[in-house]
């Protein structure tokens, strides 16, 4: 294996670095919206729906470019909230960090989802009637009992991260040590024309990262199946 | 339903001997050379009937690696010298028929209200876009200006890199960057709202050079290198200077 | 307690409009399955909202459509018992019992955790998960969770109809023994007339998603009687029984009845169906039936063509139902004394 340089460890700290933030960002609104989609019927549902699940299915280089659109020096959003606030998004590693929520957000409402359908709606129900309030059964029935479908979302959102390219490379460039991840890395590489030994040895990182979160993902799925 | 089927029989009746009788010719192209080569397969395919082209535009290395692997390649236009020397070393093109194509210069792209007249100007600006050194030449070249003008130390937390010259102009569209490094051809050809601010002067980088050649497969084909001599005519020169092209 | 229901709600093709007021303590709610007693339960618990109506309980308005007023159901103090036990999954028993118990004011705690796990009995199972638990141990800690979230009122909705008739009985003491011990008032929903006549005393009958009548449990079971296969179902809890020739003798109005079911239980629940009670004018010499008593009629009803004979026996009641024609060979009338005969094999044990 060839020696990796400060870009490389770079790369791959910023990768594990942007898919954990984004996971852990993406999640209070992951569950938020599972939950409006499991527990409550307001107008607009089938809306929402369709717009959490619109990056499942667009290519995520169009997902990033809406993104630079949307958050850009005159996009709405960047130009309306973030500049006011003398906040700088594009090309720098939060881009990657929304590029990548955006991308793995259908991923982890889905799997909440699954896990809050579930519950036993009277479990929730007996909660309310003995005194739990909305935001009490929540804590106390809602999230244990679809911990699995929580666990499972963050993991697969943690897992799609880690190879989000498309949206980030369009939202954050491909800017070593900046917003240069793992497949941005092995992208540059493997489009250079001695690079393909090091493509290689990020493409193996690439893989044993991924193994090793998916293992984590198992051993969390049957440490929760044996405590239910 | 017999209908369909006849006439189907019919069209592929009418199309087999032209498929029979036709020369393929199988260009693979770098990418920033879409539209001048285009130009030019479509004239000559206009002069010389039963010629079909097959095109294949993409990145340089991308091209290189699939003839590597056993695409049908008959003529390769690189971007830059490196895939070029990249394909002779491994004896996938005819050394006789490596030759420069063409040439093309590198230039500052911004908006219109952007200061910059020069190079001594780039370093005022907050960020500029160039393509990743690693795998776009146009980036490469741009590092090198950097180090010849002296001013890569300040650039350094300046630059933003993208995947390649089109992503660099849209930045520099959108006003996400202050201008971006490109090509003169790109610049004149892509940008929207982005305008060339100066040339970056030659004595800072290595020329822009667009070698091609025969593959050796395209070596033994008589249309292939029929082709290849018409690019090099004095009429296929014209073509691209007109797309903003060097070609002395 | 008092229940003021005024409450319209249509689902579809089914629509449920019920008006009506209800005081006492132990109330049942009465009715075929689809007849919308759990839409109902549901409502007065504020698990859903009605289109509109009202709901005030104890002069405390929870739901009023005019005013917009709707008390969630956490704040309702109403508290259900389902079919099954839906305890929470990831908690033992304690954690399940406790629930409600910390989330009501301290102020409302009116029981002590203590003594309902003494009368549910519970003290063995408290540290132990949920998942090990038989049918009936659950069930039981359902009924403990609710009543220690101290609401004003018990909707139990079938809470019965999951068990088998031994778990069944079981359960029905442990019902009994919460409510006399700690006084929570309820709402007992049933298809069952049998644990409608243990549980209630005054009784809804509900029909099509209307509350068709507000009677007690005692004339609904008379009303019923002839229409019903097995007729008025007679209930007699029996005690203390005696050995006699392979039977059991129960001292029952003055006099002994004799019993077939085994009497291994100091104290037992025994149905007899007034179609097994034979009214005979004079006392015949001898009978295969082990049981004639001497009685004295204190009262008879009409029900769907039969009659309802109301027995005096010490002080002792029983219900008989003969056909209009035996009533008048019998010449059956208030005070008139007549022989009940009733084979020993017509009782049945419940629990």
């Amino acid at each position: 294996m060839p020696a990796f340089t400060s870009a490389e460890y770079l790369a791959i700290l910023l990768s594990l670095k942007v898919a954990t933030v984004a996971t852990l960002v993406s999640l209070p609104f992951g569950f938020g919206v599972a939950y409006l989609m499991t527990y409550r019927q307001f107008r607009g549902k089938v809306a929402l729906d369709v717009a959490v699940n619109l990056p499942l299915t667009l290519p995520p280089v169009v997902i990033g470019y809406i993104l630079l659109l949307l958050l850009g020096q005159e996009g709405f959003i960047g130009q309306h909230l973030l500049q006011p606030l003398g906040i700088r998004l594009i090309f720098t590693w939060k881009a990657a960090v929304i590029a990548t929520a955006v991308v793995g957000f259908p991923l982890m409402v889905r799997s909440i989802r699954l896990g809050m359908e579930g519950v036993d709606e009277r479990l929730i129900q007996v909660a309310r009637t003995l005194g739990a309030g909305w935001f009490d059964t929540i804590v106390t029935v809602i999230i244990p009992l679809s911990l699995r479908g929580i666990a499972a979302g963050s993991v697969l959102m943690f897992a799609r991260g880690l190879g989000e390219f498309g949206a980030t490379i369009v939202v954050a460039g491909n800017i070593p040590g900046v917003t240069q991840t793992i497949p941005l890395a092995i992208y540059e590489y493997a489009s250079s024309p001695d690079g393909d030994r090091m493509a290689l040895a990020l493409c193996l990182v690439s893989v044993l990262i991924s193994v090793v979160v998916l293992l984590l993902h198992e051993y969390l799925n049957r440490r929760i199946a044996r405590a239910d | 339903m017999n209908r369909v089927i006849s006439t189907l029989i019919v069209v592929a009746a009418c199309l087999l001997p032209i498929a029979a009788t036709a020369a393929e010719i199988n260009l693979f192209v770098a990418a920033s050379m879409k539209e001048v080569v285009n130009e030019l397969a479509d004239s000559y395919a206009k002069q010389n009937s039963g010629i079909i082209f097959k095109k294949n535009y993409g990145a340089s290395g991308s091209l290189a690696k699939q003839i590597e692997n056993g695409a049908p390649a008959d003529i390769f236009i690189s971007a830059n010298l490196e895939w070029m020397e990249y394909m002779k070393a491994r004896k996938l093109a005819d050394d006789k028929s490596i030759a420069t194509f063409a040439y093309n210069s590198l230039v500052f792209a911004g908006r219109p209200g952007v200061k910059a007249a020069g190079m001594s100007d780039v370093v005022r600006l907050n960020r500029i876009a160039i393509g990743s050194p690693k795998s776009v030449p146009a980036g490469e070249y741009a590092v090198e200006a950097f180090r010849k003008a002296g001013i890569d130390k300040q650039l350094e937390k300046k630059l933003v890199m993208a995947k390649d010259v089109r992503e660099c102009l849209l930045y520099a569209d959108r006003g996400e960057v202050d201008g971006a490094f490109v090509y003169k051809t790109d610049a004149l050809q892509v940008a929207r709202s982005a305008r060339i601010l100066f040339t970056v002067p030659q004595e800072y980088y290595s020329r822009v050079t667009y070698p091609m050649a025969l593959t050796v497969a395209g070596s033994r084909k008589a249309v292939a290198a029929g082709f290849y001599r018409f690019l090099e005519s004095a009429d296929a020169k014209a073509v691209l200077a007109r797309h903003g092209f060097s070609v002395k | 307690m008092e229940l003021h229901v005024a409450l319209q709600k249509s689902f579809g093709a089914f629509s449920l409009d019920v008006s009506f007021t209800v005081r006492g303590e132990r109330i049942g709610v009465f009715g075929p399955s689809g007849s919308g007693k759990s839409t109902l339960v549901s409502l007065l618990a504020g698990l859903q909202q009605p289109d509109n109506g009202i709901i005030r309980l104890d002069g405390e308005l929870l739901y009023d459509s005019h005013d917009a007023t709707n008390i969630p159901p956490e704040q309702r103090r109403i508290g259900i018992v389902f079919q099954h036990p839906y305890l929470f999954p990831h908690m033992s028993v304690k954690g399940n019992l406790l629930y409600g118990y910390k989330r009501s004011a301290p102020a409302n705690r009116r029981i002590d955790f203590d003594s309902l796990v003494a009368v549910l009995q519970l003290d063995h199972l408290l540290s132990r998960g949920v998942h090990n638990l038989s049918g009936g141990e659950k069930q039981r800690v359902a009924i403990g969770r609710t009543v220690l979230s101290s609401p004003r009122l018990l909707l139990m909705d079938e809470p019965l109809s999951a068990l088998d008739d031994t778990l069944k009985f079981q359960i029905i003491d442990y019902l009994k023994a919460a409510s006399e011990a700690f006084r929570i008032p309820y709402l007992f929903i049933s298809h069952s007339l049998l644990e409608m006549r243990i549980m209630a005393d005054r009784v809804l009958a509900a029909s099509a998603g209307r509350i068709e009548a507000q009677t007690t449990t005692e004339d609904l079971a008379r009303s019923r009687m002839g229409l019903s296969p097995v007729g008025y179902i007679n209930l007699l809890q029996l005690a203390h029984p005696r050995k006699v020739d392979g039977m059991s003798a129960y001292a029952w109005g003055g006099t002994e009845l004799l019993i077939s079911a085994d009497g291994d239980h100091p104290e037992s629940l025994f149905e007899l169906s007034s179609k097994d009670i034979i009214l005979i004018k004079q006392h015949p010499d001898a009978i295969s039936a082990r049981n004639l008593l001497d009685c004295t009629v204190s009262g008879t009803f009409r029900s769907g063509g039969k009659v309802g004979v109301e027995l005096a026996c010490g002080d002792g009641r029983l219900v008989a139902e003969v056909v209009q024609q035996a009533a008048c060979e019998l010449g059956i009338e208030i005070g008139s004394r007549l022989f009940a005969a009733i084979k020993a094999s017509a009782f049945r044990r419940l629990g």
